[in-house]
């Protein structure tokens, strides 16, 4: 059976492909700045000494780990309105689950990093007389992020694909896009094959930049 | 003179190690104690003690005349001591320390380096900061090295730097834990040089060191150390030309088994 391509169709709908790559942005770039602010705390708390600390950041990290991102959008899409007194749509939803999740990821980047600098650094820190959080914040961590760069970017291009899993709970990304002009026009293989290649155009050039990244950081040390 | 720091029955215990075994040892201001010994008897540790890097198990430091903590008891000469954090990181200010693999940090500048201290710990307004980093960077001789970072800078200079770091601090006392060991022999001179212009200008030092005749001609005083406990202490000539315990002896002869002859050097 030979396929007649029509990729008309889809340019047609452009419009409701540019408002699912805004959202696609939206959703990865929300979830990106939640999972990196939280992510440094979880981290902290994951090895403090404080048990209360420790012990609920290590099962946090461990559950969302442990489980796929698609359980976690749709557990607090459908589950978890129900014992909470919050209306949860969908944006917010898969905004909980992909945060927390990409959360749980970058606080072991931390952890990585952090613990990649020599103990000679905090030493000489704390010969110095900084506290704690002057060592951290003026030495360790300044060392750390610059090693942290190409994972963190590596945990964008993930998560900018993961938000593709919203479209289940009918977040108006870039797939659930596809999906409904799909549905009208009956060119799914068009559709998707152009929806393919706009994931492909915005992850590539990042996944380029790690590569070279990493190359350069490599070269320094 | 003045004494600037008193160790009295100091102990310290990794475990079940017994590193330190109650040192006592009096220093005056303007001092240049040298600390000898051989690996693991316990010279580091006394060192990192003094400025708290090492928690001491039991014992009483005191420096320039206040000792440090609260003494809890003083049962049969163990003498049990509380500190608060807030106390040590102010004595980690007053004391300088360097160490052997330098410790720079990477990601400033010499001078960014020197002047992390006076503006992160003292809280210095930045123009009093940057005069302190360019006088004593001046004072190692690295005034044309300012602005290099760590990494395009040699063994020497970095040990150099990390001199001027301690010093921008303006400490009443500094600690030197094996400052050369970790250098190429041609580099070792202008880190000794360094210390040793220090040491002439009054500046109270406690030094461990592998280098004989820099101690024999530096050092004011010279403590030898062999299972955490003080085995001999005295003038250069009493300890390094004269000692009286075997150790000592078997220890100096260790350090001196091949000798250039005097006409090699000049």
């Amino acid at each position: 059976m030979e396929h007649i391509w029509d990729f008309e169709s889809v340019f047609t709908n452009w419009r409701l492909l540019l408002i699912g790559l805004g959202n696609t942005v939206l959703l990865a770039v929300v979830c990106l700045g939640i999972g990196l602010f939280l992510g440094l705390f979880i981290g902290a708390a994951r090895y403090s000494k404080n048990r209360l600390l420790n012990v609920p950041a290590s099962v946090f990290v461990e559950v969302f780990r442990n489980t796929p991102a698609l359980v976690q959008i749709m557990w607090f899409f459908f589950a978890f309105p129900i014992i909470s007194p919050f209306r949860i749509d969908s944006f917010t939803a898969a905004t909980l689950g992909l945060s927390l999740n990409t959360a749980a990821f970058c606080s072991e980047i931390y952890r990585a990093g952090i613990q990649s600098i020599h103990r000679g650094q905090w030493e000489a820190a704390k010969a110095l007389g900084m506290r704690y959080g002057e060592q951290m914040r003026r030495v360790i961590l300044p060392q750390a992020m610059r090693r942290m760069i190409p994972a963190f970017m590596n945990r964008a291009i993930e998560l900018t694909k993961m938000t593709s899993l919203a479209s289940v709970i009918a977040f108006g990304e870039l797939v659930h896009q596809a999906k409904t002009i799909s549905t009208i026009e009956f060119n799914p293989i068009e559709t998707y094959t152009v929806v393919g290649l706009i994931f492909f155009i915005m992850i590539w050039p990042i996944a380029i930049a790690v590569r070279g990244l990493e190359r350069r950081l490599s070269r320094h040390e | 003179m003045t004494e600037l720091l008193k160790i009295e029955n100091l102990n310290k215990s990794f475990g079940a190690l017994e590193v330190l075994k109650g040192i006592d040892l009096t220093v005056e201001k303007g001092e240049t104690v040298v600390i000898l010994g051989s690996s693991g008897s316990g010279k580091s540790t006394l060192l990192r003690c003094v400025n708290f890097m090492e928690i001491p198990t039991s014992g009483r430091i005191a420096i320039a005349g206040k000792p440090v903590g609260t003494e809890r008891s003083r049962a049969s000469g163990r003498i049990q001591v509380d500190y608060r954090e807030s106390e040590l990181i102010g004595i980690r200010a007053t004391v300088g320390m360097v160490f052997q693999h330098f410790n720079l940090f990477p990601h400033m500048t010499a001078f960014g380096n020197v002047m992390e201290g006076p503006r992160t710990v003292l809280k210095l307004p930045r123009g009093e900061c940057e005069a302190r980093a360019e006088t004593y960077l001046s004072k190692v001789g690295l005034a044309d090295k300012m602005h290099s970072y760590p990494a395009h800078l040699s063994g020497g200079q970095q040990q150099r730097v990390a001199i001027a770091r301690a010093l921008a601090m303006e400490p009443q006392l500094m600690l030197f834990d094996e400052a050369t060991s970790a250098l190429d022999p041609e580099l070792v001179g202008e880190v000794l040089q360094t210390i040793r212009s220090l040491a002439d200008e009054g500046m109270t030092m406690l030094i461990v060191t592998h280098e004989l005749g820099f101690a024999y001609s530096v050092a004011s005083k010279v403590l030898f150390l062999s299972d955490g406990v003080i085995l001999e202490q005295g003038a250069p000539d009493d300890v390094l030309v004269r000692p009286k315990q075997q150790r000592t002896r078997d220890f100096l002869r260790g350090h001196a088994t091949y000798k250039l002859p005097d006409l090699a050097i000049t």
